[in-house]
């Protein structure tokens, strides 16, 4: 019990060894970090206040708001580092540092805050675009060029490293400057500006009647990442989700884990980069403050001679284990060097159908393998080599991995995954491996299980129908963390004062209505077919029901009644006695 | 699971230390075997209790000996725990005598101290292991009353001799033919003597009346024993059953049981403890707190309280108000929110740690009915349940997959944790299929169909149905901890000697099978002709300071990492000393930089390689002139001294070559340049 329990105890506190590793693996992805930095571009002129023929509740301006909004909080949840900023461009007031007409800086390039959250929030619905227009009101006479240029004076006023560095321009007008050929060029150039400064620009465009025309100006404005190229743009959005899901896309930088060599033999070699689609997220540690101010402190931890009081400094230690009553003792360096193998690398053992992967063959979450040209020229090509055929033939890679020096080899299994857009042409997988680590023989336990008493027929359908009643579409971002948002409403709470946290919905809970009137009848029929009436799975076990396999089924003379004989007999409540009965034969 | 007793009997007889020229002596190789399963059972932590008893000695110490009775038999240690002061024993106390005893009398002896000594002893079973060579004379006298005793007791005997049984009769049976191929070493069986033939006969009649079946499989060779323990056992750990009730809705509950089934084990971790006393109460830590002033200014614990990050806000957020205003988990619970398509969840998405597996309540009949019909629907729907599981009241719940898995021995439901919203990184990569450049030519792809087809680690049998693997890592023992067993083991015995190399045998297993290898060598050199690969330039050495010292910030005086913006592995000692060392004097500061840089150095001269080695002469001379600015120049002499031991020790005597040209160009003061001299002259 105690092996469980402290586990679990630990979990999302501290979990001692598990939560080393991860910690190592953080430090290599912020190792280069300057802060990622994203401004919102926002048009703010009128088209974008009108829902588009009535058939959305939101107009193009509420459903960019509620996505930067979204942004901001996922920011403080999972990489509170990052600097954001909203600008509006087309606004009847202005400000900005170089005091652009109609070009509206509503934020600052800084860390996302529940202040600032909350500015937000004062301009989405109905009331916010009244709000909106009262505060800053509406202009067509803009400059995009200017707009683009104040970003970039927004970028250079930033004093800490930026590591990257993107605008995402949200509109619904795909040919601001028309009528105005000089505004169009001083757009391009800017445009242009920015692409040698190495800032990424993205259109988030939104519907428009007619259709967003990409080709009648915004071809020559974007930049997109080279690492990001589709070869496709995506459609305009017409819904929030589907914006959303274009802005989440790009909203973090990715950042490989490692960058390695992926070796087929000794002497041949491409370069590939490892990178996490999936990262526990965990409730931040708290940090310590000062009583009187509120200002954070330092901690410093010694450590000393107990008997002696002297320091001691890390040479001064060795490290010990206990077996076979013996204190075993090594130096620290030791503790390390034993762990080392390999140089990091991924080495090719072979090829297996990918059939023989187990799925309970799991002990920690898949990494993902894409191809870094950078280091070795020709990789790319050799990669995707490997990803066809490995796709066509349906095989996976095995291979010994290393991601780096004093870390002892575990096997992967490289599966390989194909490029998928969906309908808008967003990626939704993209093209690689997924690098799936499996278990050593340590790693598997032994358990005691429960003799199976297989289920008729009759019992096996009942399930089905009911399983049936209850079926929905998974997917991967259905369900919210309860316990961060709960904790991160919380301190929304008390950053801005308010007199008690949002309740956040607990999505993890089963909807115990919704499920019962879905289900009607189908729990008491199931449970006359599989529990004696006096069964009572709180307490201990009664007598057997029954448990024949589907064979005996046919002999049995009970299972004459037909399944509506069955329904209405349920229905009227009469099955009790002849279920009753056909136990009791049973048992004999 | 349960614990076993086991008596090891070792023949010490005078013939048992006699060796052919060239070859280990029957009693060396006997310990040999002796120590390597003791190893395996004080590293697998297991509870079995071993005894040992001699036989051969000078003299006699057991509970029987009586007048001329059970003489030259010594039980040398009485059933217990093994550990490393047994080991100790066997390496250097046991030692070959001068008398012999018959192997039948200590079998005697064997008996009477397991039964003796287990009594009121929970045990599953208790062997006695025979190492002999059968050289004494033996009486067959007591034959009968030996089997028939070990028959009544069901005490297992097993025979360890150096030389195979059955090759001296031409095969006596089946089993002893069926055997043979496992005996297939070069043990001349020449050398054999009358009286060991006597023996093995009385050996062969003794198993085999034992158990006419697999009586003679029980006796082993040395060598063959030797090979199969060579392998570290892996831990045995007891499940731990949880109880719980899978719920469907609030009307339908099911009683059930889960285990963990795959879970990645964790070695222990080390204790700190003192490098002079070896002591870990000699380590003490405190935790100072201060403010972020320029003087540090130290507060009192009771002074802080504890606050959290939201964004660009710091809350403060005592620990009675988050425990107030936390998720509250109300209970253990196993509740299917709804049911999924099974291709819905893709293998990538796993979250967590383990596999756990579920099965119905032990003895409750109705649950198994109803938990049996919930897995075959599942399996015929081909459907998954999406569950909310929750460990206890303390934990948080989590989401996951619980899917049907059949074998004919059981059924049970696999539950795998999956994400939450928050744990996804939604990131895009460029398309490969959409650019030109990255599209293989027709003859690029069909040497990588080749390439798998060499490759290929999986053949169907002929009835295509079943498949051979010739590479399965779940058979593997970590190596790892086979590592770290190999190096406890050799510090145990030999705490001041470096540690030894990896064992071929276990590196071998990490490796592409040979047949694969050999087969694969002719489309590798296709796939390399007809894939240009270019190196763009030398792999950016990806570390920067902070990643180069952070091996020794743990446990320092200093928990704060240094701030390091170079990333080029360059860097300056002054400013990793000031971002690093705030507290510490002078001293301190030249100390540690000193063993940073001997760690840095020594990882720079395991990849030997000029480009490491100028990193590391670079290390060196910085470290250098920050010493002479500060007056500290024994500090370097001293850092330089261990390191010329160090680079001794790895055999690279060319690096310590490029240390001293590289320590010679530059001019620096006297006191160093004779100290250097007295230090390259040693």
């Amino acid at each position: 019990m105690s092996d469980w329990v402290s586990y679990y105890r630990s979990e999302g506190a501290e979990e001692e060894d598990d939560e080393q590793e991860e910690g190592a693996e953080a430090v290599v992805e912020h190792k280069f970090a300057g802060r990622d930095s994203l401004i919102f571009l926002v048009d703010a002129s009128k088209a974008m206040f009108e829902s588009y023929e009535n058939e959305e509740v939101f107009t193009p301006f509420d459903m960019t708001m509620q996505c930067i909004r979204n942004v901001y909080t996922s920011k403080i949840i999972s990489s509170d580092r990052d600097l954001l900023s909203v600008v509006f461009y087309g606004t009847e007031k202005n400000k900005n540092s170089a005091d652009f007409k109609r070009v509206y800086v509503l934020q600052e390039l800084d860390n996302p805050g529940a202040k600032r959250v909350l500015e937000l929030d004062k301009y989405r619905g109905d009331q916010g675009q009244i709000l909106f227009r009262d505060t800053f009101g509406h202009s067509a006479d803009y400059s995009l060029g200017e707009a683009l240029w104040a970003c970039s004076n927004l970028f250079s006023d930033v004093r800490v490293r930026m590591s990257h560095k993107r605008i995402m321009l949200f509109t619904n007008e795909d040919n601001p400057h028309a009528n105005d050929s000089a505004k169009a060029k001083l757009a391009r150039t800017r445009a242009g500006d920015l692409r040698d400064t190495g800032i990424i620009l993205d259109l988030m465009h939104l519907k428009k009647p007619g259709g967003f025309d990409i080709s009648l100006f915004y071809r020559d404005i974007i930049n997109i990442a080279e690492d990001e190229d589709l070869g496709i743009q995506p459609h305009e959005s017409g819904k929030l989700e589907h914006l959303m899901k274009k802005v989440r896309a790009k909203e973090t930088k990715k950042r490989a884990l490692v960058r390695l060599n992926l070796y087929l033999s000794k002497d041949l070699s491409l370069t590939v980069g490892v990178y996490s689609l999936l990262q526990k997220a965990y409730k931040p540690y708290p940090v310590k403050l000062y009583r009187e101010t509120n200002e954070p402190i330092k901690t410093k931890t010694r450590m000393f001679n107990g008997k002696t009081g002297s320091l001691l400094l890390p040479s001064d230690t060795k490290r010990a284990q206990m077996y076979g009553n013996r204190q075993i003792v090594l130096e620290k360096e030791e503790t390390e060097e034993l762990k080392r193998f390999d140089l990091p690398g991924l080495v090719l053992i072979g090829f297996k159908p990918l059939s023989v992967l187990k799925q309970h063959h799991y002990i920690r979450p898949s990494q993902f393998v894409y191809p870094e040209e950078a280091l070795v020229k020709g990789s790319t090509t050799l990669f995707n080599a490997l990803l066809m055929k490995c796709l066509e033939r349906e095989v996976l890679a095995l291979c010994r991995y290393t991601p780096r020096r004093n870390t002892p080899p575990r096997f992967v299994a490289l599966v390989p995954q194909e490029e998928e857009l969906d309908e808008q042409k967003v990626q939704i997988a993209p093209p690689g491996f997924h690098l799936i680590f499996l278990p050593y023989a340590d790693d598997k336990r032994k358990v005691d299980f429960t003799e199976k008493v297989p289920a008729n027929r009759e019992q096996v359908d009942k399930m089905k129908e009911i399983i049936q009643k209850l079926r929905f579409k998974y997917r991967t971002d259905s369900f919210e963390n309860p316990v961060l948002q709960q904790h991160f409403r919380n301190l929304e709470a008390l950053a801005l004062d308010m007199m008690e946290p949002e309740q956040a919905e607990d999505l993890t809970m089963p909807k115990a209505e919704e499920m019962s009137r879905r289900l009607g009848n189908l729990v008491e029929e199931f449970k006359q077919l599989v529990y004696p009436p006096d069964y009572d799975p709180d307490r201990r076990a009664v007598k057997r029901k029954q448990g024949d396999g589907d064979g005996q089924t046919e002999k049995k003379p009970k299972t004459e009644i037909s399944r509506d004989e069955l329904r209405s007999h349920v229905q009227k409540g009469t099955l009790d006695s002849k279920t009753h009965f056909n136990m009791s034969k049973k048992t004999e | 699971l349960s614990w076993s007793s086991i008596v090891l009997c070792l023949d010490v007889g005078f013939a048992m230390g006699n060796a052919a020229p060239g070859e280990e002596s029957p009693l060396e190789q006997a310990k040999k075997v002796m120590t390597k399963f003791l190893q395996r059972q004080v590293f697998a932590e297991s509870k079995d209790e071993v005894a040992v008893v001699l036989f051969g000695t000078e003299g006699t110490r057991n509970d029987l000996a009586s007048g001329d009775q059970y003489q030259n038999i010594t039980v040398h240690r009485s059933l217990m725990l093994p550990d490393f002061d047994l080991l100790e024993d066997i390496q250097n106390v046991i030692q070959p005598g001068s008398e012999q005893a018959d192997f039948l009398d200590a079998i005697i002896v064997c008996m009477d101290l397991l039964q003796k000594e287990t009594i009121g002893k929970k045990y599953e079973k208790r062997h006695i292991e025979l190492f002999t060579d059968l050289s004494s004379p033996v009486s067959e006298d007591q034959l009968e009353i030996i089997i028939a005793n070990l028959k009544k007791t069901g005490i297992l005997l097993q025979f360890f001799l150096p030389f195979p049984v059955d090759a001296d009769d031409g095969g006596g049976g089946t089993s002893a033919s069926a055997h043979s191929h496992v005996h297939r070493n070069s043990f001349a069986r020449k050398g054999i003597t009358e009286q060991q033939k006597e023996g093995i006969h009385v050996v062969k009649k003794l198993m085999h009346t034992l158990d006419e079946e697999g009586g003679l499989e029980e006796i082993y060779t040395f060598r063959e024993s030797l090979e199969r323990l060579s392998m570290f056992k892996k831990m045995e750990r007891r499940p731990v059953a949880w109880p719980c009730q899978l719920t469907i809705g609030s009307n339908l509950s099911i009683r059930i049981v889960a285990y963990k089934s795959v879970k990645e084990k964790v070695k222990k971790t080390w204790t700190v403890v003192d490098a002079k006393t070896l002591r870990k109460d000699d380590v003490q830590k405190e935790t100072v707190y201060c403010l972020n002033d320029d003087d540090e200014t130290e507060i009192q614990k009771d002074d802080t309280i504890q606050g959290f990050r939201y964004g660009s806000d710091i809350v403060p957020f005592s620990k009675v108000d988050e425990e107030q205003m936390k998720y509250k988990t109300e209970a253990k619970c196993f509740s299917v929110l709804g049911f999924s398509r099974s291709c819905q969840i893709q293998r990538q998405y796993y979250m967590g740690n383990q596999v756990l597996k579920v099965f119905a309540a032990k003895d409750d009949e109705n649950a198994a009915v109803a938990f049996s019909a919930l897995i075959h629907a599942l399996a015929e729907l081909k459907v998954v349940a999406i569950v909310r599981y929750a460990f206890d009241r303390r934990c948080n719940p989590q989401i996951g997959v619980a899917f049907p898995y059949i074998k004919d021995a059981y059924e049970c439901l696999i539950y795998v944790q999956l994400p939450y919203m928050e744990d996804l990184r939604q990131y895009m990569f460029s398309s490969l299929k959409n650019n030109k450049k990255y599209i293989p030519t027709e003859d690029q792809l069909s040497a990588i169909d080749s390439l798998i087809d060499s490759m290929n680690l999986v053949y169907e049998d002929d009835d295509g149905e079943s498949f051979e693997d010739l590479f399965k890592p779940s058979k593997i023992p970590n190596p790892h901890f086979q590592r770290l067993y190999q190096c406890l083991q050799h510090k145990a015995f030999y705490p001041n000697e470096p540690l030894p190399p990896i064992e071929p045998h276990l590196l071998e297993m990490l490796e592409m099978p040979c047949v694969v290898k050999e087969r694969c060598q002719a489309p590798l050199e296709k796939v390399k002709a007809l894939f240009p690969l270019k190196d763009v330039g030398k792999k950016k050495e990806d570390k920067t300071a902070q990643d180069i010292f952070k091996d020794n910030n743990e446990g320092g005086p200093n928990p704060k990492k240094p701030k390091a913006e170079d990333e080029e592995g360059g860097f300056s000692i002054i400013s990793i000393a000031e971002g690093n060392v705030t507290s510490v004097s002078i001293f301190l500061q030249i100390f540690f930089l000193s063993q940073q840089l001997t760690n840095r150095i020594d990882q720079f001269l395991e990849n030997k390689g000029s480009q490491y080695y100028m990193k590391g002469i670079n290390c060196i001379k910085v470290f250098r002139e920050e010493a002479i600015k500060l007056s500290k120049v024994q500090c370097f002499n001293d850092f330089l001294q261990a390191l010329k031991s160090k680079v001794e020790d790895k055999a690279l005597a060319d690096f310590w070559e490029i240390v001293m040209q590289g320590m010679m160009a530059i001019p620096f003061f006297f006191f160093f340049l004779v100290y250097f001299y007295k230090l390259s002259m040693m």
